[in-house]
């Protein structure tokens, strides 16, 4: 590995030293790498300990019990997850993809640049500010809703979306462009018949790795659909709606166990939709990119 | 990132018919485009418009005032701005040592057969919701310290400024903890692709001459990745400042300065987070969105600032 | 400029102005869909606010539903605060608040009538191994402890109220409301009319500006923070007491005497509550007269609008909640039923609903 048999390195006490610090150097990487592994470890195993006595089919199909009540579960706010995450999709995906179409066949150089810049600064601002703009646009005078809610998720999953796709798009070889325009299509058949069918793969995988992201986001609901936690199943978007990461914000600081154990239970609801979407992410990009290598 | 269109090689006169489907895909294409300068816009402009009765009664006065008194009705963001840079800068300095020395065993020092499995470990990391991290904070991290790290800290540490006080569950110390393990895997996974797209040859070089591995690295690889880690870095700082919900389960939301690193504290993303849904007066809640506006414009500085160094550097590759 | 990219800008420009008018904010004229002020199902009430009355509220919540009336009351627990910011937005069909409308809030609101529909004890609870509960405190001692001036539980103040008490010498860490809170305002207007001191560096209000200590959302928050940390003091409902068999303090009256937070304390306030030229009932700091009345008691308020699309809907669940079935969950949960003179008098509020 390092300088071992190295026959340019003198054997010298400087050299041993030399290779001893290199050697030190290498076992506080790998422990370093071994610490963030553990910490993930740590973490998953702890929720997943902790929600194993609230684990069970109440949890998923009744609402939450009254005050100081045991039992209950969090069925209002699964169904309110699904339904927000459902509709904040439904805007992004078209969005995102749109926009990547459009940085990708139309666009001039610059201002395909000047838009993946605005990509990356939007995902780099922080939710709890989207969620005061969507707050301020939307919920002043009309109230909270889970279409609001949507919303913000939106624009958190619009640059993963957007950005994912155009790479995947980019990655279509230009030979499948070149044939459709020779045999006479539109610009537009060539990208929806042709380009866009071979891309699937990748936009799949990028919206499935947005939505288990958005899943998860508690500040962009924080002031949109967060009144309404304990109570009845709704599923009317116009008004606030229940949500996983809602009742694990409001269930984590309750001093009642029951509420506590209800909480890691939702955790780990979100985590295991969390990794499986990052594996499925994962396993599906793979994938993608082999069939993209036989059709080159 | 490709230098010009997938379609710039096919001669004009092909390009230049004019079909319906083209001008409406292009139009409708074009629409998602201006949507999103129409959003940014948008969104400085509501931001804004909220905190606009706390930007004309206080002016730049809010930013090095510490006082949030709502019986007076008067605010500042001093502490608060405090309490972020605190947290951020523990945050960085725990985290981007472990996170490079992260990328540097992703990319040379593990075996082939860890690198995958360790790698999607370190992002699974990034990938957990903030609010599980913070009630993995409320009920595990904070009584843990509490019990044991802390008052050891004191017993031992006590004579350091600002590392003696007295053990809380809540407190700037577990927020600090909380965002390191937010910001590692941010800075290790792209300092994984800085080493590895340090070109090979160089890589070899080094070693063929002699020298070690970690010698190869600090003298070869680290300064031609040192632009892309300042990047790095700017992007986990963002991620720091803006973390609103975990840090305001952890920290303990205190109005005033805390005067040790285990005391109760806010920041500006979690005061925003606490107080934003139900104030006692109406310049109140323009307070708090002026703390949005100064976390927007934190974040459109860090976030420019890195994407003009990665710029600078695929430019920089490109031409190789 | 080619006609095609002249055509698909043209295009793309009125896309936009398209969205950006459908989705504008401050439009007066349609709210397409309908909302929980709007007029939508009279089957729903949604409501929000105080902590304070949740559990009370709860109780009506899962009764209320079983009734002939079949109705679906929805509430939600934010604190006061969010409670008036809801109601004056119009977002709820009725507002909880323990503390009253201000004179700023009531303006904003366009005609809001609050309603004392329960009224209950604030409490001061404590965390502190090897104290024992029920110790004696006075206000301005409580005063001190959570300004910072009084730091550890065997300060003399204290030893000086509890002769004979073990006290440890753990650190006092003050707890305290970081939302919009009534029941903070009850606290610090107790404080305030107490001692001089909280009156001239802090004062009375929902989000008073605590000069140490730690801040938690809720009634539920300040509980667990308490719970979490050895020495800690807050003050909350007592209905969170109770159900969280936490250990509790006795306070000092103007009469000198120390009575035991509950019901009876809490009614021989109520007697003698001042009432204020807004409507609402001030009941800390009852004077001397009354011997055994809590010094911290406070009414807990729903704030509703008096003209509502709901207004029938609304008027017959206010009528159920401070009519005997509704008041009659109260007891067990601490909150003592309203006094019969306060009943009438929210009838006639009650009665100037209208649509």
């Amino acid at each position: 590995m390092s300088a071992v048999g190295n026959p340019l390195v003198s054997r010298g006490r400087r050299a041993r030293r030399r290779k001893l610090t290199g050697q030190i150097m290498e076992v506080l990487a790998t422990a370093a790498a071994l610490l963030a592994a553990a910490a993930l470890a740590i973490v998953i195993i702890t929720v997943a300990k902790r929600a194993a006595p609230a684990l069970n089919v109440d949890f998923f199909t009744q609402n939450a019990a009254p005050f100081g009540g045991a039992g209950g579960g969090i069925e209002n706010a699964i169904v309110g997850t699904l339904i927000i995450t459902g509709i904040a999709t439904a805007i992004a995906l078209p969005a995102g993809v749109l926009l990547a179409i459009f940085n990708t066949e139309f666009a001039p150089r610059r201002l395909a640049d000047l838009i993946s810049l605005t990509l990356n600064v939007l995902a780099g601002v922080p939710t709890i500010v989207i969620g005061v703009f969507i707050f301020a646009l939307v919920v002043v005078g009309r109230g909270q809703s889970a279409f609001a809610g949507s919303l913000g998720l939106s624009i958190v999953m619009l640059p993963l979306v957007a950005r994912a796709s155009e790479e995947v798009l980019r990655l279509v070889p230009s030979h499948l462009r070149e044939g459709g325009m020779a045999l006479g299509a539109t610009r537009a058949r060539t990208v929806i018949t042709v380009i866009l069918p071979t891309a699937i793969g990748g936009i799949v995988t990028a919206t499935i790795v947005a939505v288990a992201r958005a899943a998860g986001e508690t500040a962009p609901l924080l002031f949109t659909t967060s009144i309404f936690v304990g109570t009845a199943v709704n599923t009317d978007p116009s008004q606030a709606m229940a949500s996983i990461p809602m009742v694990i914000f409001s269930y984590s600081e309750s001093p009642d166990p029951h509420a506590q154990q209800q909480a890691w239970a939702a955790a780990l609801v979100l985590v295991a939709v969390v990794l499986v979407g990052s594996i499925a992410g994962r396993l599906l990009s793979l994938r993608t990119r082999r069939q993209i290598e036989q059709v080159r | 990132m490709t230098t010009e269109t997938p379609t710039s090689h096919i001669p004009l006169s092909a390009r230049r018919r004019w079909r319906l489907g083209d001008v409406l895909l292009q139009g409708i294409a074009g629409a998602a485009a201006l949507g999103l300068a129409a959003l940014m816009v948008l969104l400085v402009v509501e931001v804004v418009g909220q905190a606009h009765a706390a930007l004309s009664e206080f002016g730049l006065g809010f930013l090095h005032t510490s006082v949030w008194n709502t019986v007076k009705d008067t605010y500042g963001a001093l502490d608060l701005i405090f309490g972020t840079l605190v947290t951020a800068a523990v945050a960085l300095l725990i985290a981007v040592p472990l996170a490079i020395a992260i990328g540097l065993f992703l990319s040379e020092l593990a075996p082939r057969a860890l690198r995958t499995p360790v790698g999607t470990m370190v992002e699974l990391l990034a990938a957990i919701p903030s609010v599980v991290l913070g009630l993995w904070g409320i009920l595990v991290l904070g009584p843990f310290l509490n019990e044991h790290v802390e008052p050891f800290m004191i017993a031992h540490l006590g004579f350091v400024p600002f590392l003696d006080g007295f053990p809380s569950p809540v407190g700037l110390l577990p927020a600090c903890l909380i965002l390191t393990l937010m910001v590692v895997p941010i800075v290790a996974s792209i300092s994984r692709e800085l080493f590895t797209s340090v070109p090979g040859e160089l890589k070899q070089g080094a070693l063929a001459l002699g020298a070690t591995r970690w010698e190869m690295v600090r003298g070869v690889a680290m300064p031609q990745v040192s632009g892309g880690l300042v990047a790095a870095v700017m992007l986990g700082f963002g991620r720091a400042v803006g973390e609103a919900i975990a840090v305001t389960q952890v920290i303990g939301g205190s109005l005033t300065r805390p005067d040790s690193i285990y005391a109760p504290a806010d920041t500006m993303a979690s005061r925003l987070a606490a107080q934003y849904a139900g104030t006692a007066t109406s310049l109140q809640k323009s307070s708090l969105a002026y703390l949005a506006v100064i976390l927007l414009v934190i974040s459109l500085l860090t976030n420019v600032a890195a994407q003009v160094i990665v710029r600078r550097i695929q430019r920089r590759l490109g031409h190789r | 400029m080619n006609v095609r990219r002249a055509g698909s800008i043209a295009l793309a420009l009125v896309a936009v102005a398209a969205a950006s008018a459908c989705g504008s904010s401050g439009g007066t004229t349609t709210v397409t869909k309908s909302q929980a002020g709007g007029g939508g199902d009279s089957k729903v009430l949604v409501g929000a606010g105080s902590t304070f009355v949740a559990p009370l509220v709860q109780q009506w919540e899962a009764d209320y539903v079983k009734s002939p009336a079949a109705v679906t009351v929805t509430y939600g627990a934010i604190g006061s605060g969010g409670g008036v910011d809801q109601i004056t937005a119009r977002t709820v069909d009725f507002g909880a608040s323990d503390a009253p409308l201000s004179a700023d809030q009531a303006a904003a609101c366009k005609g809001c009538i609050q309603i004392p529909w329960s009224l209950g004890a604030v409490a001061i609870t404590y965390n502190v191994k090897g104290l024992q509960n029920k110790i004696h405190l006075t206000g301005p001692v409580i005063a001190d402890m959570f300004m910072g001036k009084v730091t550890s539980w065997n300060d003399p103040e204290i030893a000086k109220l509890n002769p004979g008490v073990s006290l440890p010498d753990t650190h006092i860490t003050p707890v305290y409301r970081s939302d919009g809170s009534g029941t903070s305002f009850a606290f610090t207007d107790w404080l305030t009319k107490v001692s001089p001191d909280w009156a001239n560096n802090v004062g009375t209000s929902t989000q008073p500006p605590f000069p140490t200590g730690t801040g938690a959302e809720h009634s539920s928050g300040v509980v667990a923070a308490v719970q979490a940390t050895d020495g800690a003091v807050t003050y909350v409902d007592l209905a969170y007491v109770q159900a969280n068999d936490l250990q509790y303090a006795l306070l000092q009256n103007a009469a000198g005497n120390y009575p035991e937070p509950g019901i009876k304390s809490v009614i021989a306030a109520a007697k003698v509550g001042t009432s204020n030229p807004d409507g609402s009932i001030s009941l800390v700091n009852p004077p001397a007269s009354a011997a055994d009345a809590y010094p911290d008691a406070t009414f807990t308020y729903v704030i509703v609008p008096q003209s509502s699309p709901k207004a029938s809907t609304l008027k017959d669940f206010l009528k159920y909640a401070i009519g005997p079935t509704g008041q009659a969950f109260g007891p067990p949960l601490g909150y003592p039923k309203l006094p019969s003179s306060i009943v009438a008098s929210d009838q006639q509020l009650i009665d100037k609903i209208g649509s």
